[in-house]
């Protein structure tokens, strides 16, 4: 085969209408398959952000009852443990009420009188939501909603 | 052919792109069509709940962490109408489990009031019963046939908290209580209401769960920590229990307060009620001064006013301890004859001696001396017909009248200085008194020690109401009152402790006229005297089996002064100078 000869058939091929046809379907289909992988990819996101958050909904209120019965035992432990209820058991064991004279003081160094109670120890770490960061809560269309604000913002 | 196949091709491909065209219209046609405004409109109804948070009511200690005031679950049961498949059944099983009317529970579920799709049968019902009931629910359901519901279905059961009390009626004059409307009423319970109940929050909650980070976090009340002891407090109520059958008295209040910083340690009164049973509130109380006769019953205090008088009377230098007096048995002051308690005359005695027996004619002798001006300035300055500021919800400010009152007369200068004509509260005299334990200061009584919030403990610091008196005149009016309580060999003595007090009875006025039969027996007194570290009031009323302070009352508060000690742990003096001289 000749020089001219290639050259016409490249010519001819290029310009084949099968061709342009078959390179249209092509770049289709490559945009078919991309939205379908944005949209899979969007519905995944979607639904395990709406499964975490059903999960946070079960969560807070697996925490309310857990303070419920956390409040109904101290309440229970209080009156198992109240001074009528001690005082009780205390006399059926066998003890009896202290007489001053009874009393024997001993001089313990470094003991310091018992002062009102405390009841916390150190702060507690604050648990509260908003500081989870926007990538975990937001959907693609809230961060695209985002990204053409903010470039508008930049326009502008 | 080729163009044919072109053609085809062509066709083929407008009639897709038009099918795909159409499918894009329609879409937005659907979507901003009549029908989607009002599916969108309904779907929006769902889409939030209107919810009101109840933050649970603080819990309430004492200074050693004892929970005095907790919450427990409850339940509300109630009946979803639109589930209901048997009325009959549900009113039974409320009737056996709860004891609820049957033909009121089946009228509620019948005929309910228009748009109404749940209806309350009961609430505040207990943890037990609620669960007999959900488990009757459960059992009946699993015997229906298959695909039938349980005799129960639409039976609804929401938990909610309710206040609990531990204790009982253990120190309920001091804590009050809140009634199911979750209000609190007397005591700390209603001085500290809004700090304990906390700010509800009302939020619109998103049911997607997407939002669910939109949830609020409602802080719980505050939590308080008291400075009463559970301990002293049970063993002042016992004391006093024993007190008022022993002396046959119709009541009395037995307070325990630390003179130097004004913690209230213990706080026991008569009657007292189960604050689990707050609804008993109207046949235990007629009026809502009884509910804390230490805070908001003013009386006559009689002979322990004595101590603010003689105070008043060294302060100003109108007398010193060794100051002589010939008492003659009667004075008269304003036209009108004041005698002794005895009325016998006492002879020579000196200021010590005025307070050892207690003489009526000495204490006016020493108010005229002083003048109504210089007298009625010192007994403002104690606080008398004044609010102590005490936190408890009900504080009375009893009455110190004066000249230029209505009803004040000349003759009142006199009766005043021995604490007849005036009227104060228990809690009124500890803190006038407390400048005399307390270098001359005087402390505001609290009940407060502490909040706790946030994960934070902010402490209550004492606070301090003046110095009517100087550090020296505290001193010796405690030397002399302590010396006073040995010569007498009274039964306030508290072996191995050097205490200071002063007894008082004072006649009860009925119909105008002082009753000699009817007392108010009290006591007042400190210890240990060089280290004053507990201050006891004590108040019996009308006793019977002796008119006298010092035989009734006197020997209660040392009594109490004795648990006090033990404890406290408060080692008896001379171990304690022990201790200090190393």
């Amino acid at each position: 085969m000749n020089i001219p000869n290639v050259t016409h058939f490249i010519h001819a091929y290029k310009v084949a209408p099968w061709r342009i046809q078959r390179q249209w379907i092509g770049n289709a289909l490559l945009a078919v398959v991309t939205l379908a992988m944005v949209a899979t990819l969007y519905l995944d996101v979607t639904a395990k952000a709406a499964i975490a958050g059903r999960e946070i909904q079960d969560l807070n209120a697996a925490i309310l009852a857990s303070q419920q019965a956390s409040a109904d035992l101290q309440t229970d432990l209080a009156s198992l443990t109240s001074a009528s209820v001690m005082k009780e058991r205390a006399l059926e064991l066998g003890f009896r009420p202290m007489i001053p004279e009874e009393a024997e003081y001993l001089i313990v160094p470094g003991y310091a009188a018992p002062r009102p109670v405390i009841l916390v120890t150190a702060p507690l770490p604050q648990m509260s939501a908003p500081s989870i960061p926007p990538e975990y809560n937001e959907s693609l269309l809230d961060w695209m909603d985002e990204k053409i604000a903010m470039s508008a913002k930049g326009i502008q | 052919m080729r163009q044919q196949y072109a053609r085809r091709s062509q066709a083929l491909t407008y009639v897709m792109a038009f099918i795909a065209v159409a499918v894009v219209v329609q879409m937005l046609r659907i979507q901003n069509s009549e029908e989607a405004a009002i599916f969108r409109k309904r779907a929006s109804n769902y889409a939030y709940e209107l919810r009101t948070f109840y933050p649970d009511r603080g819990e309430i200690y004492d200074r050693n962490g004892h929970l005095l005031a907790g919450n427990k679950t409850v339940y509300e049961i109630g009946v979803d109408l639109r589930a209901v498949k048997d009325a009959n059944a549900i009113a039974n099983a409320l009737n056996m489990e709860l004891g609820t009317d049957y033909m009121t529970a089946i009228n509620a579920i019948a005929y309910p009031s228009e748009d109404i799709s749940y209806v309350v049968l009961a609430d505040f019902v207990d943890a037990e019963s609620a669960l007999h009931l959900q488990e009757l629910k459960q059992t009946l359901q699993q015997q229906a046939p298959e695909g039938v519901s349980g005799g129960l279905t639409g039976l609804d059961f929401k938990a909610h908290p309710q206040r609990s009390y531990p204790e009982g009626a253990l120190a309920s004059n001091i804590l009050g209580f809140v009634t199911r409307e979750g209000r609190g009423y007397f005591g700390v319970e209603e001085k500290y209401d809004t700090l304990l109940a906390g700010n509800s929050v009302k939020v619109l909650l998103p049911t997607d769960p997407n939002k669910a980070f939109e949830i609020p976090r409602v802080p719980d009340g505050t939590n308080l920590i008291l400075t009463i002891s559970r301990d002293l407090q049970s063993a002042a109520e016992q004391i006093l229990d024993e007190a008022i059958f022993n002396y046959g008295a119709q009541g009395g209040v037995i307070v325990v307060m630390d003179p130097r910083n004004g913690e209230l340690l213990a706080m026991s009164a008569t009657p007292r009620m189960d604050l689990n049973r707050f609804w008993e509130y109207g046949a235990i109380y007629s009026n809502a001064s009884e509910f804390n006769p230490a805070i908001s019953m003013p009386y006559e205090p009689g002979s322990v006013l004595k101590i603010l008088t003689m105070a008043a009377a060294l302060n100003s230098g109108s007398v010193t301890p060794d100051t002589t007096y010939l008492d003659t048995g009667s004075i008269l002051v304003g036209g009108v004859m004041i005698q002794n308690w005895d009325q016998e005359p006492w002879g020579l005695q000196d200021m010590t001696g005025c307070l050892q027996h207690s003489l009526n004619v000495c204490m006016a002798t020493l108010s005229t001396q002083m003048g109504a001006g210089t007298f009625y300035s010192y007994m403002d300055n104690f606080g008398l017909g004044h609010l102590t500021g005490v936190d408890l919800a009900g504080e009375a400010a009893g009455r110190l009248k004066i000249p230029g009152d209505a009803d004040w007369y000349p003759v009142d200068l006199g009766t005043n200085a021995f604490g007849q004509g005036v009227a104060v509260t228990p809690i009124q005299i500890l803190m006038a008194a407390s400048s005399i334990a307390n270098h001359g200061r005087t402390v505001v009584p609290h009940a407060l020690s502490a909040m706790v919030r946030d994960g934070r403990q902010y402490n209550v610091p004492a606070q301090f109401a003046g110095s009517p008196i100087s550090d020296q005149t505290a001193a010796t009016l405690t030397a002399m009152l302590a010396h006073s309580l040995e010569s007498e060999s009274s039964l306030a003595l508290v072996p191995g402790y050097r205490v200071a007090g002063k007894t008082g009875t004072a006649q009860i006025p009925v119909n105008g006229y002082y009753d000699p039969s009817q007392t108010n027996a009290s006591f007042i007194g400190w210890g240990p005297v060089d280290d004053p570290q507990f201050m006891i009031y004590v108040w019996l009323e009308r006793p019977s089996a002796s008119i006298w302070g010092s035989e009734t009352a006197a020997p209660v508060f040392a009594e109490m002064a004795e648990q006090t000690t033990i404890l406290l742990d408060i080692p008896p003096d001379n171990i304690r100078q022990q201790l200090a001289a190393r």
